[in-house]
């Protein structure tokens, strides 16, 4: 997958989680941090993030190790091949 | 004259204790606050009461006036559901409820107080559960835990207020005439406006929070003096992002439980702890490994379960944990825990409670809750539902995520959430 497919995969999971817990759709930037307050969404929700991402997608880039990231961009980055 | 308690707290002190983002509150504050709820109490011939309030004002205010008079606390979380308050209110005679607005209830002591203070789980079906501790026990912990770095510190209120990691750090704060600071919102973003507005020196926190944590925070942002780690096992990739960020720091993991209290601490910034700690005693508390479960002896042992009992006593006096235990080198491991609980950000989660909850919710006709592993949280709770033949899967999905979030813990809340056709049973009759 390209980074744009990640991220547009990033965007439809991320908005679902919101639809999900009854909160608005929210703006999804390649710069949006994903714990920066500008997303409703908590780490347990990231948790779920990187473990849908990892079926989407096809590889877990944290099988080796936790890899720094803050935003969107920088996930797409970790999953796009 | 009132008696100063526990805490010794002296009302004329202007030293700071509790720093909320609207105001600050001192040790004097707090002495007149508990003065105050002693009188009513007092008025009211209150031998036994609850505190419902995640402000750590309210739950201190309320353990100094228990430890002045006397007196029962129950310590009970705000997202309970109001039928569990209200069973234990009738059952043990609570008489009086504790928070922004005190309360009286009406109700009559079901027998002596004996000056406990009791800590309740988050049952989500059932009652919870109820631990009983004494307030003396909890505080010489506190100042066991107590040493120069720790004094006058600030520390950021990461666990849940009215749980027993939370009390521990509020105990600490008053102890080591230290702040306890409380954030306004309980998000990573929240956790760190309120630690930069008020130059948090400690945060105790779960691997989960760090995790989290340090994808929000910038060199710079934190002047931290100790970083202590608890909840979960501290993993050496987490260890090392931490002392990276942080290098001026010391960075402790520890292992901990209600029923034995702090077991052991480690500071050398490695996972897991020296092998040669096993079958020695350390600070008065003992390991072993047995089977390849994590054994303790400890003289601290908390008093016991009111209801029932979580973590079985060995008759030769050993607390048998659930925890696995390996071996390598020099160096033992926490490895995961041999019963069904999943451990969400430190926050233990039983499967069946929640599949008995969703089991509740109209049109759910089986449900199965299982943990997934990931590497942010450990492990998240996931849930598969069947349900009844003609409806909308889609709506009767919201309905029943909305009914979790209402009725259960954040992190008791499935993240993973399907609808199938149908749940696998194993031969031995068990799901999945």
């Amino acid at each position: 997958m390209t980074e744009a497919q990640v991220l547009e995969q990033i965007t439809s999971i991320v908005q679902r989680m919101l639809e999900d817990k009854g909160v608005k759709a929210a703006t999804i930037e390649p710069n949006t941090e994903l714990l920066g307050g500008a997303i409703s969404i908590d780490s347990l929700d990231l948790a779920m993030l990187v473990r849908e991402l990892e079926d989407v997608v096809g590889h877990d880039p944290f099988a080796e190790g936790f890899i720094e990231f803050r935003t969107v961009g920088e996930l797409a980055k970790l999953y796009a091949k | 004259m009132i008696p100063t308690g526990a805490f010794g707290l002296d009302a004329g002190d202007p030293t700071p204790l509790i720093a909320h983002a609207r105001d600050t509150l001192s040790r004097g504050d707090l002495a007149r606050a508990a003065n105050s709820l002693v009188a009513a109490m007092g008025g009211a011939g209150i031998s036994r009461l609850m505190v419902r309030s995640d402000d750590p004002f309210h739950i201190l205010r309320a353990i100094d006036a228990a430890s002045r008079t006397g007196a029962d606390l129950f310590i009970a979380h705000t997202n309970l559901p109001e039928a569990h308050i209200d069973a234990v209110v009738k059952k043990f005679g609570v008489q009086m409820i504790v928070s922004a607005d005190d309360k009286l209830t009406g109700e009559t002591p079901s027998d002596a107080a004996t000056a406990c203070i009791f800590m309740m789980t988050s049952g989500t079906t059932g009652a919870p559960k109820i631990a009983s501790h004494s307030l003396n026990a909890l505080m010489s912990r506190a100042k066991a835990a107590m040493h120069p770095g720790n004094r006058g510190a600030k520390w950021l209120m990461t666990y849940q207020p009215t749980g027993f990691a939370g009390v521990q750090v509020q105990l600490t704060a008053v102890v080591g005439r230290g702040v306890v600071v409380a954030p306004e919102e309980r998000t990573p973003a929240g956790f760190l406006e309120a630690a930069k507005a008020n130059g948090v020196t400690q945060i105790s926190a779960t691997p989960t929070f760090w995790r989290a944590f340090l994808m929000v925070v910038r060199p710079g942002d934190l002047n931290l003096r100790q970083i202590t780690l608890g909840g979960e096992a501290a993993d050496q990739s987490t260890l090392d992002r931490i002392r990276k960020a942080f290098p001026d720091a010391r960075v402790t993991h520890i292992y901990a439980s209600t029923e034995a209290g702090v077991v052991f601490s480690v500071h050398d910034g490695r996972e897991g702890f020296p092998a040669e700690w096993l079958n020695t005693e350390t600070q008065g508390v003992t390991m072993r490994v047995h089977d390849g479960f994590l054994h303790i002896r400890t003289p601290n042992a908390m008093g016991g379960y009111v209801s029932d009992t979580a973590q079985p006593r060995l008759d030769d006096g050993w607390l048998a944990t659930a925890d696995r235990v390996e071996i390598r080198g020099d160096r033992a491991f926490i490895v995961g825990r041999d019963d069904s609980t999943i451990n969400v950000a430190g926050s233990k989660v039983y499967p069946l409670m929640v599949e008995q909850f969703l089991l509740k919710q109209p049109g759910v006709v089986e449900a199965h809750v299982f943990g997934v592993a990931n590497p942010i949280s450990g492990q998240l709770v996931a849930a598969d539902v069947v349900i009844e033949p003609g409806l909308d899967p889609a709506e009767t999905r919201s309905a029943i995520l909305a009914a979790c979030r209402e009725n259960l813990a954040q992190y008791q809340v499935p993240r993973a959430f399907k609808v199938v056709d149908a749940i696998a049973v194993r031969e031995s009759g068990k799901k999945g």
